[in-house]
């Protein structure tokens, strides 16, 4: 487990930074942890480490869905949003790699506090023939267009743990 | 997410009538020090009861209608205070009587008059006092982008940029694509709305920005997530806005103008990703018209192909401005309205709001800006031919300067925007925007060119409040009472 690089629960009193004195104004140091769990989610996580792209189906014959392209879900849903019953899960790596294309992308240059893709980033919107939903994710190693296919890649020698484990590249002929 | 079944497409409607008779904001900057934000609230709760023409003895007289507060504020770790409700209810001298914190993302002010004039509409109070603010400067902008950005989803989205103008130019760069053809024009149609709102903030006192921008300063401007560059995205700002709700009775004994106000609200999924390819109601004016319905069958065909409302559409928008239209007798906006309000959060979803709430058909959003339409006066500065330069436009849009001229900070925006309606359709835009005293208020000097931006004759106003990447849309139409549209 990672350590805190600083004990935040015994900070110094008398460390105050003050930064202006009319108005008063000073610094309020915190860098708090967050235990953050996938829970019912967690399959989708341990797949990308694994080389696996995981979705959910929704598998109730009674559910009238509310879109037109079937119930297949990426980012998967434990239950169905239609119908709310349990989903399963299937893996849908392989229809990725022959059918994922691009629906839309762009090109981050300013990123957030925080962020740890490399500058510039290409984000991407993934759609897969099939999948009643379109993923965002990041594109490696080419300059996007709409409609280009790509395959997945993963991270599995150096898992993250995050939705950054998944990126595409474009698909080999 | 819904099959639309009878009830999920009812037309809401108010037990009574719900009336608007006071506004009142602070100023909106990117960094405040000098004040706390219980103080800006104390200021444009002062402005809403001192100088709206109010038929009573001072403040504490109209205190005394007041039977409930709702507040909107949205992000706590902006602020870094949970219950700041409680502590600006205290400062207004407000309790015992009940209030509420709301909060859906930027469109906390729209929320929070929704909740508002339900209230009144339901008889449970006559008169309600609707506040909203923001205090987004405890942060360097970095870390405020990242805080922006946890309203995507953490686990998907946040990771990828931490960025929420990145959100937004995905949708931007398919709607160029489909829509736009990719070409240039579509471009400068964005940077047009830029500049259209920067140019109305230079005559708004309570604006965060005052410069004059050109298309070119647009489209030099740093890109922050291609196509979308700097000055395509709102601003970050603190700030309070508010406005006094009333039942007919109370209204018309407090004020001898107070303004009818409808309001609704609307959703789609918080991630782009789960928008799927549905039906979505028509508008009264598209349901009566076979050819807007023939196009936009041929959009789902498969010679456009596109899968909407998706990543060119907000659904939450055109559910909003269903519900409204047909609540309130609206039949073709740009006929009925007088003037709008959008949530120019950025350049492009401005252009994506003309089409759901029916100002253009779908895919054909930017001829609101190039037809003229959206101005109060269309420039004479080479971007628009000579034979529109200079002509009133139909629907002036944004004369506040709206998100990208004026501020976002978050929870008073919508709030801001109905202020701005209301103090037009009173025509008393000049004593709030044109007078040397309220710039100076401010610490300004009011610009010697100062644009006169009152609307002759406005009868009735639209405001659009928007959160996320349309997960949450609310539609507030003000209207006077003498020119109620008759269905």
């Amino acid at each position: 487990m990672a350590k805190h690089d600083y004990d935040f629960s015994n900070l110094n009193p008398t460390a105050t930074v003050l930064r202006k004195l009319d108005p008063i104004v000073i610094e309020k140091p915190r860098a708090p942890i967050h235990i953050h769990t996938y829970g019912g989610e967690s399959p989708f996580f341990r797949g990308l480490t694994e080389g696996k792209l995981l979705a959910t189906r929704c598998v109730n014959k009674k559910c009238k869905p509310a879109g037109k392209e079937g119930h297949v879900f990426l980012p998967p849903r434990v239950y169905c949003p239609d119908c709310l019953e349990r989903t399963e899960w299937i893996d849908v790596t392989e229809r990725a790699r022959k059918t994922a294309r691009i629906h839309t992308h762009i090109t981050v240059a300013h990123p957030g506090a925080f962020n740890r893709v490399p500058i510039p980033c290409e984000l991407i919107s993934v759609e897969i023939e099939g999948v009643s939903t379109i993923i965002m994710s990041q594109l490696r190693g080419a300059k996007p267009e709409i409609g280009m296919p790509i395959e997945p890649v993963f991270e599995t020698a150096h898992p993250t743990f995050t939705i950054l484990d998944l990126a595409w590249v474009p698909r080999k002929a | 997410m819904i099959k639309f079944g009878p009830g999920n497409l009812a037309i809401p409607k108010q037990m009574r009538p719900v009336y608007l008779v006071a506004a009142g904001q602070s100023d909106f900057k990117k960094f405040y020090p000098e004040k706390k934000t219980e103080e800006l609230a104390v200021e444009a709760f002062r402005m809403l009861a001192l100088e709206n023409n109010l038929k009573v003895d001072g403040i504490q007289e109209l205190k005394e209608y007041i039977h409930t507060a709702c507040y909107g504020h949205f992000a706590d770790h902006f602020g870094d205070q949970l219950l700041g409700e409680a502590l600006i209810h205290d400062r207004l001298g407000l309790d015992p009587m009940g209030n509420v914190g709301i909060k859906t993302g930027g469109a906390t002010g729209g929320s929070t008059l929704w909740i508002a004039s339900n209230l009144i509409a339901s008889g449970y109070s006559d008169c309600a006092l609707a506040m909203g603010w923001e205090r987004m400067d405890e942060v360097d902008t970095w870390t405020g982008n990242h805080y922006i950005a946890t309203a995507a989803d953490k686990d998907y989205e946040t990771e990828l940029g931490h960025i929420y103008t990145g959100y937004y130019a995905l949708m931007a760069q398919r709607y160029w694509k489909v829509f736009g053809k990719g070409s240039p024009a579509f471009r400068r149609t964005m940077s047009k709305i830029a500049v259209k709102n920067r140019r109305h903030a230079y005559s708004n006192p309570f604006a965060q920005t005052h410069g004059k921008i050109t298309v070119e300063d647009v489209e030099k401007s740093p890109v922050v997530a291609d196509p979308l560059r700097f000055y395509d995205a709102c601003l970050m700002s603190v700030g309070v806005s508010a406005v006094l709700v009333c039942s007919e009775e109370v209204a018309y004994k407090l004020s001898d103008k107070p303004m009818r106000l409808f309001v609704t609200a609307g959703s789609h999924t918080l991630r782009t990703a789960d928008r799927r390819n549905m039906d979505i109601p028509l508008l009264p004016h598209e349901e009566a018209d076979p050819e807007i319905r023939k196009y936009y069958e041929k959009l789902k065909g498969p010679e456009v192909n596109e899968r909407y409302p998706g990543f060119t559409g907000f659904l939450a928008a055109r559910m909003a401005a269903y519900y409204a239209y047909n609540m309130c007798g609206i039949h073709d906006p740009c006929e009925d309205l007088d003037l709008v309000e959008l949530h120019d959060a950025f350049t492009i979803s401005d252009i994506q709001t003309y089409e759901d709430i029916g100002l253009r058909p779908y895919g054909r959003g930017p001829e609101y800006i190039e037809s003229g339409d959206a101005y109060l006066t269309v420039p004479d500065d080479g971007s628009f031919s000579k034979k529109l330069a200079g002509k009133p436009g139909r629907l002036p849009s944004n004369l506040s300067g709206g998100l990208i001229g004026c501020m976002h900070a978050v929870g008073a925006t919508g709030i801001m925007q109905v202020c701005e309606l209301f103090w037009q359709l009173q025509n008393r835009w000049k004593y709030f925007h044109a007078r040397k005293e309220m710039w100076e208020r401010f610490g300004k000097t009011m610009p010697k060119d100062i644009e006169n931006l009152q609307v002759p004759d406005a009868k009735r106003g639209l405001a659009i409040s928007h959160a996320g990447v349309g997960s949450h849309v609310t539609c507030s139409i003000l209207m006077r009472p003498d020119a109620l549209p008759t269905k």
